[in-house]
């Protein structure tokens, strides 16, 4: 047996006759069993919320088909605002569509923006302004506090426990008296290190990744592809520590100091870098101010209004003329008024747009920024590409965001013609109305952002370790 | 280093806050220019144009911004239907906005009570294993002495970190608040300040008590360390946790689906009373009484309206009702609500403007549907053809909001402060209990 | 065997070890005295690499021990003046752990036994948890660990510090057996009458200096004791 297979074999015997290990092992199961329970949850009332959805919109078609259907048949007189013949209300408020983006397979794990984006979205021809600002309906307090999930315990709590095996692994032995007697043996002091570290690295991180990766296995569809980045992002994240801890004790300071200085770079790496970074980033790449969207949209609107008003000084026809409800050879008169309104709304989408873009090229660029300057906590970019695979990311929504929008041109581009040329509606319309269908992000991006994110956390990781290295051949076993 | 990073972001962000303050008033002088300018137009079609309202920045969000990064800023007030504040900050931040907002706030409750536990951990302990304890009471120091002694020594620690921040904070405060609003200012940080200074004082008696305790300062730095990761870093998410599963968020879908329903309920109810026609618009109703029932569809709509977000805000209010509770036994819970309270960035003082910004709305429509009433249904069914003017633009005055009062805040925070007294008076007990039973001698 | 030439350490300023050339032979047993701060802990120290030198060398089997860490220390055996071991597991459970760790070999429990015996530690004792074990009993499988080694050196740390005469007349006999198996022992120690009776050579140091170095036969014991006092309170050339 080798040297290293004798110390672990050692390490293992003295550690689980000692109560700390099992201790600090129970509370990292506890922790992660209560954040995945919770997280649990949180997505099958979310997916149950979806499910209700998509039934309710694959049954809404049916009674439509059948009252127009009965319209054209002369049987029922057809209602202003809700006439599934007319193609501006099918378009608007009848025939809407919710986009919606489904929980992706991890999304137990980390709640990330699922609390401020609406995963869902009613889409009309309305213009875009009406809906893509909308949020999640959450008590502003409970955003600001965050939640329990298994991201936050393994970023936040999860270095507190590896301090705790590990913050005297070599001063202890030293205070104790034993590293003598082992230094006396011709036995490498980093072999020593390696074999304590490896116990224990193995019963953390272990626990770390088996428990959430077979739990979550078992409970949803999970990619293999996706839960092995997970892991590999949560063994670097843990490696980092690791390596912080080995930095520490190659310094050779005692037993508390270590504690404190630990302690100390916990504070700084996972508490205070991310908050500076966050004011550094706004500081840096400021997004334009929304005041202005607002008050641009404000000015757009006005002019829109001012553009259509005489279209909008006609009276309702069918007030007088009921007649004009009903479709007469594929052709309905659509309301002067209405077909005002979709004017103006497309108007408003068009004249909008620049700045839109604007502030979405700002945004990429803070996003940007904040991923460079990532390197500088690891808890930052950890927490990045957990949600990022949780499919509660930033990057995700935006994807969301880029497939509402094309499924929001599509059903413009449905309806706008029929509408400018008085088409009706008819049955067979039902099956050619643009349908939303979600796609995933691209695979390629996503691994590559994966990449990004554990290689972010590893190189400081191995820095440190090479340096903790180098002082160790100058560690003193007295 | 930590007054330091208090200053710059006070600075940070109180120039932020003129700028946004500056471009806020200008967009809502912009607005309701843009009203009154109207064309000649139907009167509902103006109540579709409708207003933005912005909300303002109070001027002690620099110091603590609670919760206006995850709260809206601007709502727009148009017909049919109340609209949510939409341009939370948060959405246009990174991720990294999570992790929390960088304010002096953050730096008191959270980095301060680490520099007491810092300084504070081996006052008893650490004497004790040096010998000098038993030295300083074999002099006959009372131990109720060197506690309060000890406790004058931190708090002295503390305060000269301090005074350069609330000094500063004092500047800010003056030079940013409106005329009329200093005062006023001066009072919520004077208040605020207290609830700091009662949640120091806490901290010190319970370092204090727990270094008599333990039997070594190494132990009585460990459990001080774990405490403070317990209270700072898990309590508010767990008490988050705790209060969502008491009284729980409704879904967005649910809220919006319950509420709909309601109105189509109450709109069928109502119609059906008043014209006798079965469904809304529906084409049975004259076009002459439409003023009246776009008046009728409006006060439908606000009760409705009313009775669901109050019912939200309640639940609200509720949630962080337990977190308040919660501060019993953990008192940073306690002292953020009442820093966010009296700073005016809590959910209360939202909601605040929230229903004065709805009152404003519904000024507007009732103003547009009494016109069409005395004018456009007088016009038989040419209900569309009838416009109005800058004379009736004119007759809704711009949205003037009014902070609310610090008495408002006080009134509506004061448990806080009483929890956190109490839990002045618990710590201070713990400690001198703790003191009095002092083990001399190391063993 | 065991040779330092010239070996000098220096501690910010303050010397601990200047130009010491000694050197002790298989078979032999060199005992190091001298007053505390002497020197004597930090030259064994040094010898097993816990401190590098200033200058000079240590040699052990001829090997410069800075150069080849790993290598000398398979050659020598060390018991420090207090031995310590890890209280949770048992006196046996330590034992098989150094030995292995000493000889890259895993020694069978009746081996293992029977080393503790041969070191004097009651049988009963061997399975019991260390942190229950006296000074004497610690030190007895630190003897166990040395002979598991086999080392042709050993180091030895103020060995009869603490032990009673009986213990440490054991002890000296230990000692003996080993020397006459060709060990090169060197013993730091203040037990005069240890150091006369086991001692083939005698050093003494004096702040860093080895300023005697006799032969044990050719002195008594009171001689010796005269010596000693002799060096310490004025100085005396070497």
């Amino acid at each position: 047996m080798s040297r290293l297979e004798l110390v672990i074999r050692q390490e293992f015997r003295i550690l689980s006759a000692d109560r700390t290990i099992w201790i600090v092992c129970a509370i990292l199961l506890a922790l992660i069993g209560y954040s995945l329970q919770s997280g649990m949850t949180r997505i099958s009332r979310q997916e149950a919320v979806a499910a209700e959805m998509l039934d309710k919109q694959a049954k809404a078609d049916a009674p439509l088909m059948a009252q127009l259907k009965r319209i054209q048949a002369g049987e029922e007189r057809p209602k202003p605002f809700a006439n599934p013949a007319d193609p501006s209300n099918m378009g608007s408020s009848l025939g809407v569509r919710t986009a919606y983006m489904p929980a992706a397979p991890l999304a137990p794990a980390a709640v990330g923006q699922s609390d401020l984006f609406p995963d869902q979205f009613k889409v009309t021809y309305r213009s875009k302004v009406y809906f893509i600002y909308d949020t999640a309906i959450e008590n502003p307090w409970n955003l600001l506090s965050g939640n329990i999930d298994l991201a936050f315990v393994i970023i936040y709590l999860f270095p507190l426990m590896i301090f705790a095996l590990n913050y005297n692994l070599l001063s202890a032995e030293r205070e104790q008296g034993t590293l003598r007697m082992l230094m006396s043996q011709p036995l490498n002091l980093a072999a020593l290190l390696a074999g304590k570290i490896a116990v224990r690295a193995s019963a953390l991180l272990g626990l770390a990744v088996l428990v959430p990766a077979a739990t979550l296995s078992a409970a949803r569809p999970v990619l293999f592809e996706t839960l092995a980045w997970w892991s590999a992002l949560v063994l670097a994240y843990g490696a980092f520590w690791f390596a912080c801890v080995v930095f520490v004790n190659a310094f050779g300071k005692s037993s508390a100091v270590n504690a404190v200085a630990l302690i100390g770079s916990w504070v700084v790496l996972v508490l205070i870098v991310p908050v500076v970074l966050n004011v550094a980033v706004s500081l840096a790449a400021p997004v334009p101010s929304r005041t202005e969207m607002a008050a641009r949209t404000r000015v757009i609107t006005t002019e829109v209004l001012n553009r259509y008003a005489h279209e909008l000084r006609v009276d309702y026809q069918y007030v007088a003329k009921p007649e004009v409800l009903v479709p007469k050879d594929g052709k309905i008169e659509v309301p002067s008024r209405m077909r005002a309104f979709y004017h103006m709304q497309r108007d408003v989408d068009a004249e909008i747009q620049p700045t839109i873009d604007r502030f979405e090229l700002q945004l990429a660029k803070q996003n940007a920024l904040a991923r460079a300057l990532g390197i500088l906590s690891p808890a930052a970019v950890a927490y990045e590409g957990m949600t990022a695979l949780a499919g509660t990311g930033g990057r995700r929504y935006a994807h969301f965001m880029d497939q509402v929008e094309t499924f929001h041109q599509a059903w413009k581009a449905f309806f706008i013609p029929k509408i400018d040329a008085g088409t009706a509606i008819t049955a067979a319309d039902f099956d050619l109305m643009p349908d939303y269908t979600w796609t995933e992000e691209d695979a390629p991006v996503v691994r590559r952002h994966a990449v990004q994110g554990v290689l972010q956390v590893l190189v400081p990781a191995v820095i440190l370790i090479g340096i903790g290295a180098w002082r160790l051949r100058r560690f003193s076993a007295v | 280093m930590a007054i330091l990073l208090i200053l710059t972001s006070m600075a940070v962000g109180w120039q932020r806050q003129r700028e946004a303050s500056a471009e806020q008033q200008a967009a809502q002088e912009l607005d309701y220019r843009d009203w009154l300018n109207q064309d000649i137009r139907h009167p509902h079609d103006a109540a579709h144009q409708g207003m933005h309202v912005f909300k303002p920045a109070p001027t002690l969000s620099i110091v603590d911004p609670g919760i206006s990064r995850y709260a809206g800023t601007t709502v727009w007030l148009q017909a049919h239907r109340q609209s949510d504040l939409k341009f939370r900050p948060a959405q246009d931040a990174t991720g990294l906005q999570r992790f929390g907002d960088f304010s002096a706030a953050w730096v008191l409750q959270i980095l301060v009570p680490l520099l007491v536990i810092v300084f504070g951990f081996n006052a008893f302990a650490g004497e004790r294993e040096q010998g000098t304890l038993r030295q300083t009471l074999s002099l006959g120091v009372p131990a109720w002495r060197l506690l309060w002694g000890k406790a004058l020594a931190l708090g002295a620690i503390i305060g000269t970190l301090l005074i350069p921040a609330v000094i500063a904070a004092g500047f800010a405060v003056v030079l940013g608040a409106e005329t009329g609003g200093r005062a006023d200012a001066m009072i919520r940080l004077a208040w605020a300040a207290a609830g700091y200074a009662v949640y120091f004082g806490i901290i010190i008696y319970l370092v204090l008590g727990v270094s008599a305790l333990t039997p070594s300062s190494r132990v009585s730095l460990i459990a001080l360390i774990a405490f403070w990761i317990g209270t700072a870093v898990l309590a508010p998410r767990a008490a988050s946790d705790l209060a969502r599963r008491l009284h729980p968020t409704p879904a967005k879908k649910d809220f919006l689906a319950k509420m709909e329903t309601d109105l189509s309920a109450e709109a069928e109810r109502i119609w059906q009373e008043k014209f006798g026609v079965k469904a809304k618009w529906s084409p049975d109703l004259p076009l002459n009484k439409w003023g009246i029932a776009l008046r009728v569809d409006d006060q439908l709509g606000y009760a409705v309206y009313r009775r669901h977000y109050d019912a939200l805000w309640d639940t609200y209010e509720r949630q962080q009702r337990v977190q308040e509770w919660a501060g019993l036994v953990v008192p940073l819970l306690a002292l953020r609500s009442f820093s966010m309270g009296l700073a005016g960035t809590d959910f209360a003082h939202h909601r605040h403007f929230t229903e004065a910004a709805e009152e404003h709305r519904h000024l507007i429509q009732d103003l547009m549907s009494e016109d069409l009433v005395k004018h456009a249904d007088t016009l038989d069914h040419q209900h569309f053809a009838y416009q109005a003017g800058k004379d009736l633009w004119k007759t809704v005055p711009q949205f003037q909001y009014r902070l609310p009062a610090a008495g408002w805040a006080l009134r509506r925070n004061w448990p806080g402060l009483a929890v956190l007294t109490a839990g002045l008076i618990l710590s201070f007990a713990f400690s001198a209990a703790a003191v009095s039973r002092l083990r001399v001698v190391q063993g | 065997m065991l040779e330092t030439i010239d070996l000098t350490k220096y501690f910010n300023g303050t010397v601990a070890l200047d130009r010491v050339t000694l050197r002790v032979e298989p078979g032999e047993i060199y005992c190091l005295l001298g007053a505390n701060g002497a020197g004597k802990t930090t030259l064994i120290n040094v010898f097993l690499n816990f401190l590098e030198p200033t200058a000079g060398e240590a040699r052990i089997n001829g090997l410069d021990v800075t150069r080849h860490a790993l290598e000398t220390k398979k050659f020598v055996a060390y018991i420090p003046e207090q031995v310590m071991l890890y209280g949770v597991l048992s006196g046996l459970e330590n034992l098989g752990y150094f030995a292995a760790l000493a000889t890259g070999e895993c020694l069978p429990r009746a081996r293992l036994v029977e080393l503790l015996a041969t070191a004097g530690l009651d049988g009963g004792a061997a399975d019991k948890r260390v942190s229950a074990y006296s000074k004497g009993m610690r030190q007895k499988v630190g003897i166990a660990i040395a002979m598991a080694k086999g080392a042709r050196a050993l180091l030895l740390d103020e060995p009869t510090a603490g032990l009673d005469p009986k213990a440490a007349n054991e002890f000296s006999q230990l000692l003996r057996k080993a020397k006459d198996n060709g060990v090169a022992i060197l013993t730091t120690t203040h037990d005069l009458f240890h150091a006369k009776q086991t001692g083939t050579r005698i050093g003494i140091m004096k702040q860093g200096r080895l300023v005697a170095n006799l032969k044990g036969d050719e002195f008594s014991h009171t001689d010796l004791e005269q010596l000693y006092i002799q060096h310490m309170t004025d100085g005396m050339k070497p």
